[in-house]
């Protein structure tokens, strides 16, 4: 319940918004056109739609967006209402910008101006990781105002994420509830959910490239609808939604969605014992050049008999991650190793050169050998009670096979084997793109991301079928 | 000077007073118990790329450290004072005493072939630079293109035989892939055959790595000034947290600086075709248009 101070302040800074708003609606155009040149294809059509929509509905509103710069609010305000509905109290939204984000930027003079300018944007800041009673009693606070803005029939931004995705994907599968309480505390609000994206957006930046090229898609719906009564209900169902609108966008997309990656380790072969059988000065440095500072530290407080299969678990991870990322367009030059860093605790993993962050899993591990899958982009890795979007197969690699023809062929019935509009592996034909594996069914580019790897004793395959 | 690697004693040899050739020859012999592909092995020569097994010599990539090791410990280089890098851990190589080679990280990210590590050798200043030597390596940009030119011909050629074997709807939709990769096929002879075209395609993957570290120094920027804003206030710990994070955004920095300086050679070396590229460029184009030609009477 929010207190009547808290009531006054909102006024307050509603008031003093609307003063402005007009200088703040043209300065935020002349930017977008004339320093950044930022364009979105679809500008009419969805601002002609979302337009519609939004006049369609005179209640309270919560605008719930993808997240990957940290001017997404503004694009998505500027696409979606022009200069003469920008008075309007009921379509300006209201948001809750991270204050560590925002509110501690540089000089005095410039801090000042920055938050002069969010108090003026109509944010109200929240400090998501802030710990204490102190945290909580701050995000109680924050909560309350945006459930009485609804309640008085006004609009409120948020990023169901709750902050940039790494990994340039909205998951779906990774709900977070506080939509959900949110629509609860003001049920007859209705959810304004867009995808905006630039074509180049890879993955999360500060801001997207100058002269970047945008689409956007909306969808509204119902805050609540029947028979949902906690959070976390509402919350998958928007979820999948925006889930929905990322696939729809990624159907007309010059980038591939499906970016993932495999990779193989034969523990008993000879390559992959070499380096431990002796306890010396060479073999660590060995070690160590494909180490991070901190991989290396996990490593060496390891025991000792761990330490050979943790070694191969960050090398697996890395070389996964990186047949995932060159499929999104990052080139990875050779040897890179250093350029990924592996958290196994948290199974992920993060291109230091990009800040672009991979979803890892460890599949078929025992005595003989390791597996890993990573995922960029375009679905799950998946995990105890999450679905995962990738298949994968690991087969013993017959005597006097060659291993790149074996495992091609292996790939191609296992892709024919999964699908059922595949009547058989002779449909499908392997070729090389980039550098990388792809399928073509019927003269088509098949978009299921095949990965393939070979150690030892084995081979693996595996691919994307979101 | 030697160092001992198992049982087998390897005598070092100062850069300095050995050719190129002979710098080379010894960089094949020592990848040797890592080549799968023998035949290739045993012929190589500056250009034949360490990984991959159609023209390469089959090494994996899980050694392509024990390759960088192998090169140095076969050789000395006067190139071993550690000059330390301002603000980051890392140091820079300068004329000191003679000593064993190291490679820097990320300084190999090129060296594909005997070649052009040879390259990296005299780029780092570790051995006299010889134009004439240099004129017989192909440059990392045709190499790598390259190697996706033979794999290509490789997937035409199989598919051509497994079609050959398909009746009815199956052979339909095969024969519709083998269309499609024939169109692939010709656009890549376009491509390279195309030296300006070549250096656009190479252009345009410096291009990203350059928004990609015009980001990350985005991200400093915002991170300093989050320092500067938050160094007044009493919250030490979030102060401390962020000047951690600088540190490593730092050094993320000076990775992609690096990755940089590789796509940025790339490109510029992507338009200066040597005439050994062209040669080469000749063979893979042909080989491929030969390919093509047969693709083209079976659909």
């Amino acid at each position: 319940m929010l207190s009547d101070e808290g009531v006054r302040d909102i006024r307050r800074q509603r008031f003093l918004s609307l003063l402005v708003d007009w200088f703040i609606y043209l300065f935020t155009l002349a930017v977008i056109h004339a320093i950044l040149k930022y364009k979105i294809k679809n500008f009419k059509e969805f601002r002609r739609e979302a337009q519609a929509a939004l006049k369609k509905h005179r209640g309270p509103l919560i605008w719930a967006a993808n997240h990957l710069t940290m001017v997404d609010s503004f694009l998505i305000f500027w696409a979606s209402v022009p200069w003469t509905s920008a008075f309007k109290d009921s379509q300006i939204p209201w948001s809750t910008p991270e204050i560590e984000n925002y509110y501690y930027m540089g000089s005095w003079l410039k801090k000042y101006s920055i938050r002069s300018l969010m108090y003026l944007c109509r944010c109200i800041p929240i400090a998501r990781n802030k710990s204490g009673k102190e945290g909580r009693d701050g995000r109680q606070d924050v909560s309350d105002k945006c459930a009485w803005i609804l309640k008085e029939g006004g609009s409120v931004f948020v990023f169901p994420e709750a902050s940039r995705a790494r990994n340039g994907w909205f998951d779906r599968h990774n709900p977070k509830d506080f939509l959900g309480r949110l629509a609860l505390e003001a049920p007859k609000a209705k959810f304004f959910c867009v995808y905006l994206r630039g074509e180049g957006q890879f993955y999360s930046t500060p801001t997207p490239a100058r002269g970047e090229s945008f689409r956007a898609y909306f969808k509204m719906l119902p805050a609540v609808v029947e028979g949902e009564t906690t959070p976390r209900q509402i919350s998958n169902r928007l979820f999948n939604v925006l889930g929905d609108l990322q696939d729809h966008w990624f159907e007309a997309a010059l980038m591939l969605k499906n970016c993932s990656g495999n990779d193989l380790i034969d523990l008993k072969a000879p390559h992959a014992l070499e380096h431990f059988e002796e306890d010396n000065e060479e073999n660590t440095e060995w070690i160590l050049r494909h180490l991070t500072d901190k991989e290396a530290a996990y490593w060496k407080a390891q025991p000792l008999d761990k330490r050979f299969s943790v070694f191969w678990k960050f090398f697996a991870a890395k070389e996964a991650a990186s047949k995932a990322l060159e499929r999104s367009g990052i080139s990875i030059p050779l040897g890179a190793f250093h350029s990924f860093e592996t958290d196994l605790f948290t199974s992920k993993v993060i291109h230091r050169p990009t800040g672009a962050k991979l979803n890892i899993a460890f599949t078929d591990e025992d005595q003989d050998k390791i597996h890993c899958i990573a995922v960029f982009r375009g679905g799950a890795v998946g995990g105890d009670d999450i679905p995962g979007d990738i298949l994968w197969s690991i087969d013993e690699l017959p005597p006097q096979e060659n291993p790149g023809e074996y495992v091609r062929d292996r790939a191609l019935y296992f892709i024919a084997e999964a699908s059922d509009d595949i009547p058989s592996p002779a449909s499908l034909a392997v070729s090389i793109q980039n550098g990388l594996p792809v399928v073509y069914r019927s003269g088509r580019l098949l978009d299921i991301s095949l990965s393939l790897s070979h150690s030892g004793r084995y081979v693996a395959y595996s691919f994307m079928i979101s | 000077m030697a160092f001992k690697r198992k049982e087998t004693v390897i005598e070092a040899t100062d850069l300095n007073t050995i050719t190129p050739e002979d710098a080379e020859s010894r960089i094949i012999a020592g990848v040797k118990k890592y080549a799968t592909n023998e035949p290739n092995w045993s012929k190589a020569d500056a250009n034949t790329p360490y990984l991959g097994h159609i023209i390469g010599m089959g090494i994996e990539s899980a050694n392509l450290a024990d390759i960088t090791m192998s090169i140095e410990r076969q050789f000395l280089t006067k190139m071993t004072r550690r000059v330390p890098i301002e603000g980051t851990n890392d140091f820079r190589l300068e004329e000191g005493e003679l000593g064993k080679l190291r490679i820097l990280d990320g300084q190999d990210a090129t060296a594909a072939t005997p070649g052009l590590s040879i390259k990296m050798l005299m780029d780092f200043r570790h051995m006299p630079k010889s134009e004439s030597y240099l004129s017989k390596v192909v440059g990392f940009a045709y190499i790598s293109s390259m190697g996706e030119g033979y794999r290509l011909n490789e997937s035409l050629k199989k598919l051509m035989s497994r079609i050959e074997r398909l009746t009815d709807n199956e052979k339909a939709e095969a024969v519709q892939n083998l269309k499609t990769m024939v169109a692939q096929a010709k656009n890549y002879v376009n491509d390279i055959s195309d030296s300006k075209r070549f250096a656009e395609s190479k252009q345009k993957a410096y291009l990203l790595d350059k928004a990609a570290h015009d980001n990350l120094t985005g991200e400093l920027a915002l991170l300093q000034d989050k320092i500067k804003g938050l160094s007044s206030s009493n919250d030490h710990e979030r102060v401390s947290a962020l000047n951690a994070e600088q540190a490593e955004l730092k050094t993320r920095i000076k990775m992609s600086s690096d990755k940089l300086r590789v796509s940025s050679e790339i490109a510029s070396a992507a338009d200066r075709r040597s005439p050994i590229e062209e040669a080469k460029v000749l063979e893979i184009t042909s080989l491929i248009s030969s390919t093509v030609a047969q693709a083209e009477k079976i659909s």
